[in-house]
């Protein structure tokens, strides 16, 4: 098994970390949004630094991811919808790109500008990146509430852009290998 | 509801064991037993150590309970006429503790008491008034830069290890609630109760 991208198939490092990030980002969602509902107490009150460290992890997650795709470019998706969708499904993996990225630095900023520390895996206590402000404490968690849930809607079409490809995309990515119906991969 | 037992800070445990002294009452008592020309205003400063303010709050089903410090006491009692009785007390809220670390940043952060820019709360009465063995100290507190009347209720007691009669050191007791959001310090309020009761313990001694 390949450890880096091919011309036609997906590495496991690739794999790994995609898949890696999905469980993460569903899991924190979710997370985010049952402390938003949670009664508030001693005994769950480690939730919210639960829900900081996974950001945070998957902040440096797609940070790496980035770095790995200059480093092993990932394959040309497979050319089986027509060079509008697959252009549509490019812009779609930018917005969700920056939004793996935006969220959780806002989330980072929004918890500073409350005045309380982001402490990953309850032992290092990151600097803060805004100074403490009320205005900017309400903007900045109204902000990563709302593009969380973008993500969320984005995440949905693009697991439903997958399961409707009937050209191995979804198995490319889950087992690495081309679709042996659609082995060759559209220019970009 | 004042903090379990567990969880006051050691001023209002020792509290338990001082010999309590009345502000209409038993202020009489001991201003019978001193000397009676001294039945008149007396002027006292904090003594820091073993004064703090234990606050509560709810949360959730449990609660948020902490201490901040006093940094200024400064009183005036007339044993003889509460009317004449003057009491402020200055709190340092920049050093506000709480029983977790995310109580104590939410606390002192902007959308609380905004200790960066309000580092002080500050508490002046204006009127005090007999109840019971105690007293209700009417005044106003000012908490991240707005001032709210409140009223306190007042015990005075005479410190552990004073001569009976005494009144060179004394420790006051004033605790009352205020509603945080008539300060704007209403910052989470769907985590944390509108209600802080607040407990103001603070050691007395009588100036120079």
């Amino acid at each position: 098994m390949p450890l880096r991208n091919g011309p036609r198939e997906f590495g496991a490092i690739s794999r790994a970390i995609h898949w890696l990030m999905a469980v993460g980002i569903l899991g924190t969602s979710v997370l985010g949004i049952v402390i938003l509902r949670l009664t508030p107490s001693l005994s769950n009150i480690w939730l919210y630094g639960l829900h900081k460290t996974i950001g945070i992890v998957l902040l440096a997650a797609v940070l790496l991811r980035l770095l790995w795709h200059w480093a092993s470019p990932t394959p040309a998706p497979l050319d089986s919808h027509g060079a509008g969708r697959a252009r549509l499904a490019r812009r779609a993996h930018w917005v969700l790109y920056a939004l793996m990225i935006a969220i959780p630095l806002i989330g980072w900023a929004g918890s500073a500008a409350t005045g309380i520390d982001v402490i990953v895996f309850g032992r290092w206590t990151l600097p803060p990146l805004v100074p403490a402000s009320a205005t900017a404490a309400k903007g900045l968690m109204a902000l990563h509430h709302w593009l969380a849930l973008a993500m969320l809607g984005l995440v949905a079409v693009h697991v439903a852009g997958a399961l409707s490809r009937r050209d191995g995309t979804l198995r490319r990515m889950i087992l690495g290998r081309p679709s042996p119906e659609n082995p060759n991969p559209t220019s970009r | 509801m004042p903090p379990a037992p567990h969880q006051r800070p050691r001023a209002l445990r020792t509290l338990a064991s001082a010999l309590p002294i009345v502000l209409a009452a038993t202020l009489a008592a001991l201003t019978a037993t001193a000397e009676p020309a001294r039945a008149i205003p007396r002027h006292y400063l904090l003594e820091t150590a073993g004064s703090s303010v234990g606050y509560e709050a709810d949360f959730g089903k449990d609660k948020i309970v902490g201490t901040i410090p006093v940094s200024m006491a400064n009183l005036t009692l007339d044993f003889a006429s509460l009317a004449n009785c003057r009491v402020q007390v200055v709190l340092d809220a920049a050093a506000a503790t709480a029983n977790f670390p995310f109580a104590a940043q939410a606390l002192r952060g902007p959308l609380v008491l905004d200790t960066a820019r309000h580092p002080d709360i500050r508490f002046v009465s204006t009127a005090v008034h007999p109840k019971g063995d105690g007293a209700l100290i009417d005044g106003n507190i000012t908490i991240r830069g707005v001032t709210r009347p409140i009223t306190l209720d007042a015990a005075l007691y005479r410190q552990r290890g004073t001569a009976k009669g005494s009144l060179d050191r004394l420790q006051i007791r004033l605790k009352g609630t205020i509603q945080r959001d008539a300060f704007n310090a209403d910052g989470w309020s769907s985590m944390v109760g509108n209600d802080v009761r607040i407990d103001i313990i603070a050691d007395i001694r009588e100036q120079g």
